[in-house]
């Protein structure tokens, strides 16, 4: 079992942004009872406590297992990769291509992650699922941006 | 008779043709979320969410309520039929439903999990109706203290109770109240944690914190993992239907699940695991045939059945009347309601009643739509498993972006989603859980508003905390939801608690 103590440091780290966000909230002296920073406050040091605890434990050895589906083989980089590369698309894809086209990368992207050796059968029936979910959904009013905003 | 008269009013909102329609979609979509695997109803829920600036709330409510109880049904076929669990709840289904299809008496198991399952919706939603507005009247004492008393015990428990180690659902939940945290404090309107970007000041939305969390942290997992091996599919075997002795050694097992199942739902962070986990060990015990038990007993697929589709009741209690969330579910249909502007609790009941008693209404429906979805098309749900997993698994990413972004086409919703599906992946390769999170996240911001609101009016008195019995009882319970598994375990290990989980 590995030991992960980096996982408590990383809860450290996050519990120290909220205590140093929590400064630069103005407090308001004339509010009775507790001011917008103090929740701020409580979270961030509960973080750090918690953290600090948890790198004690991991440190030591008391980590937990974690359920495998069945049949789960080893950690793969490259079909982590790939789905993480599905998920990143939309940050660059979604405002200049639009709905379908992002989405026909993201899912080719994510089949492939998942051992899909069809490339142009994947992109087919992503980009016609990503259509027919934006048209879909704009008949329930629902706004997914424009179809092909290249296409003017 | 007040109830009564409130519920008749509620069926005439529910059986209108237009909400019948989104009873039988939401049906049908919860039971095909049932059948697939790394969907489930709250991701599926939060999917939908971009719906709720369109569809009056009670036809959304009603839909919701059908992915709710549709899941528990699908879930319970494929773990009778391919020893797949969709759902956590049906766990102990597996267990001897697979064993009898294996013996080819699948259509009997899968018959007593829908009969019961029906049994145990319907009684379930019964004692709903006629409890949740006694408990709603109850809940007009509660004071700020009793509120904020009320969700430190949600914390602690759903902290506790979840996953394997309490520290680690302790670091989850105040990861989701930090993330709650985010945006314009309700209170003085200041800014909190934006870190000067405007798209932050509304907080980070529910939707897309639950879709990353789960699906995205899980889809990522899977991923990097995935075998090559394909997946086996166990086609239906035919054989019998239920006969006279299977009927006659389930009903009383679908009772008992029910008893066992409604009153551990509505308890905080009570879920759908431990009842079902409870009815199997008590069929197992009260069995005339216990050399059956691991051989396919037709007790062991009734009572699980029977307590998972009660809690699933049980669970709207607390949501209903205190607007307190037990389960992720649960909190995806506070997070619905809020998108409505509305706060479940003891004023929903006066203020809406149309939408609370149609709601309940529907539940009766759902339970009779689904009774007559599964029986003779168990076939065809099944069926859907013959999808390619690259497919599902793909096709749930796709349709997590539609979630996301048409919440508000906003790009900020994107990073968001992919910078906490990179934090879902860490926590479900970690073995953090998710649920307490999103309670926190959810939970929060109205345990905060509580906190200072009975600051505000005791001067800022702490001891106004623990001023009133409720809040006493209530924080007690708080604490030992914390400590009593660490106790438990010390004693358990023989006094040595620092190797408990080394083996």
């Amino acid at each position: 079992m590995p030991r992960r103590w980096w996982l408590g440091l990383g809860v450290v780290a996050l519990g120290a942004v909220w205590l140093w966000g929590a400064r630069s909230i103005a407090s308001t002296t004339h509010f009775i009872g507790l001011g917008p920073s103090a929740m701020i406050t409580a979270v961030g040091a509960g973080l750090v406590v918690l953290g600090l605890l948890l790198g004690w434990q991991e440190w030591h050895g008391l980590t937990v297992p974690v359920d495998d589906e069945e049949g789960a083989g080893p950690f793969s980089g490259r079909r982590f990769a790939l789905a993480v590369a599905g998920i990143a698309l939309p940050l660059v894809a979604m405002a200049p291509l639009g709905f379908p086209i992002t989405a026909m990368g993201t899912f080719a992207l994510v089949a492939r992650a998942f051992g899909s050796r069809r490339l142009l059968l994947d992109l087919l029936i992503g980009a016609v699922l990503g259509a027919l979910l934006w048209w879909l959904f704009s008949k329930l009013g629902v706004h997914l941006g424009k179809f092909l905003p290249l296409v003017r | 008779m007040d109830t009564l008269n409130q519920l008749i009013a509620g069926f005439g909102i529910a059986l209108q043709p237009m909400n019948l329609l989104w009873a039988l979609i939401g049906c049908a979509l919860g039971t095909a979320v049932g059948v697939l695997p790394g969907i489930g109803p709250a991701l599926t829920i939060a999917l939908l969410m971009p719906l709720t600036a369109k569809v009056a709330p009670a036809s959304a409510f009603i839909m919701f309520a059908g992915i709710l109880y549709g899941a528990m049904y699908g879930g319970s076929t494929t773990s009778i039929l391919l020893n797949t669990p969709g759902e956590s709840g049906s766990v102990m289904t597996a267990l001897e439903g697979n064993r009898m299809a294996r013996s080819g008496r699948g259509a009997a198991a899968l018959a007593t999990a829908a009969v019961g399952s029906f049994v145990a919706g319907t009684l379930g939603t019964l004692a709903l109706t006629f409890l949740a507005p006694a408990i709603a009247d109850l809940a007009f004492v509660f004071g700020p203290e009793d509120y904020f008393a009320l969700m430190v015990l949600a914390f602690c428990s759903v902290s506790a109770v979840m996953g394997k180690s309490t520290l680690r659902g302790l670091i989850a939940l105040f990861v989701g109240l930090a993330l709650g945290s985010i945006g314009i404090d309700a209170q003085t309107g200041q800014p909190r944690m934006t870190f000067g970007h405007p798209e932050l000041l509304d907080g980070i939305a529910f939707t897309v914190v639950l879709v990353a969390l789960f699906a995205i942290g899980e889809g990522l997992y899977l991923a990097s993992r995935h075998g090559d091996a394909p997946s086996v599919i166990n086609p239906l075997q035919g054989g019998n239907r239920m006969t006279r002795a299977d009927w006659a050694r389930s009903w009383k097992p679908w009772l008992r699940g029910t008893l066992l199942g409604f009153p551990i739902g509505s308890l905080p962070a009570g879920g759908t695991e431990i009842p079902t986990f409870l009815s199997y060990t008590l069929e197992r015990r009260l069995s005339k045939h216990p050399q059956e038990f691991g051989h396919g007993a037709i007790e062991g697929v009734a009572g699980p059945e029977a307590a998972n589709n009660a809690a699933a009741a049980g669970m709207l209690v607390p949501l209903l009347t205190l607007g307190l969330p037990s389960t992720a579910t649960a909190a995806v249909l506070l997070a619905a309601f809020q998108n409505y502007g509305l706060q479940p609790g003891p004023m929903l009941f006066t203020t809406n009643p149309q939408l609370l008693w149609g709601l309940i209404a529907s539940l009766y429906i759902g339970n009779v739509i689904l009774l007559v979805l599964n029986l003779p098309l168990v076939g065809l749900w099944v069926r859907l498993l013959l999808i390619p997993r690259p497919y599902i698994y793909a096709g749930i990413v796709v349709f997590a972006l539609v979630g996301v972004w048409g919440l508000s086409t906003s790009w900020m919703d994107l990073a968001l989603l992919f910078g906490l599906g990179l934090l879902g992946y860490v926590a479900r390769s970690c073995g953090f859980p998710i649920a307490p999170a999103l309670i926190g996240l959810i939970l929060g911001p109205q345990a905060e508003i509580q906190l200072r609101r009975a600051l505000a009016v005791s001067q800022g008195d702490f001891t106004v905390l623990v001023s009133t019995p409720i809040s006493i009882g209530l924080l007690a319970c708080a604490g030992c939801a914390l400590l009593l598994p660490a106790l438990l375990r010390w004693r358990r290990s023989g006094g040595n608690p620092v190797y408990r989980w080394s083996r």
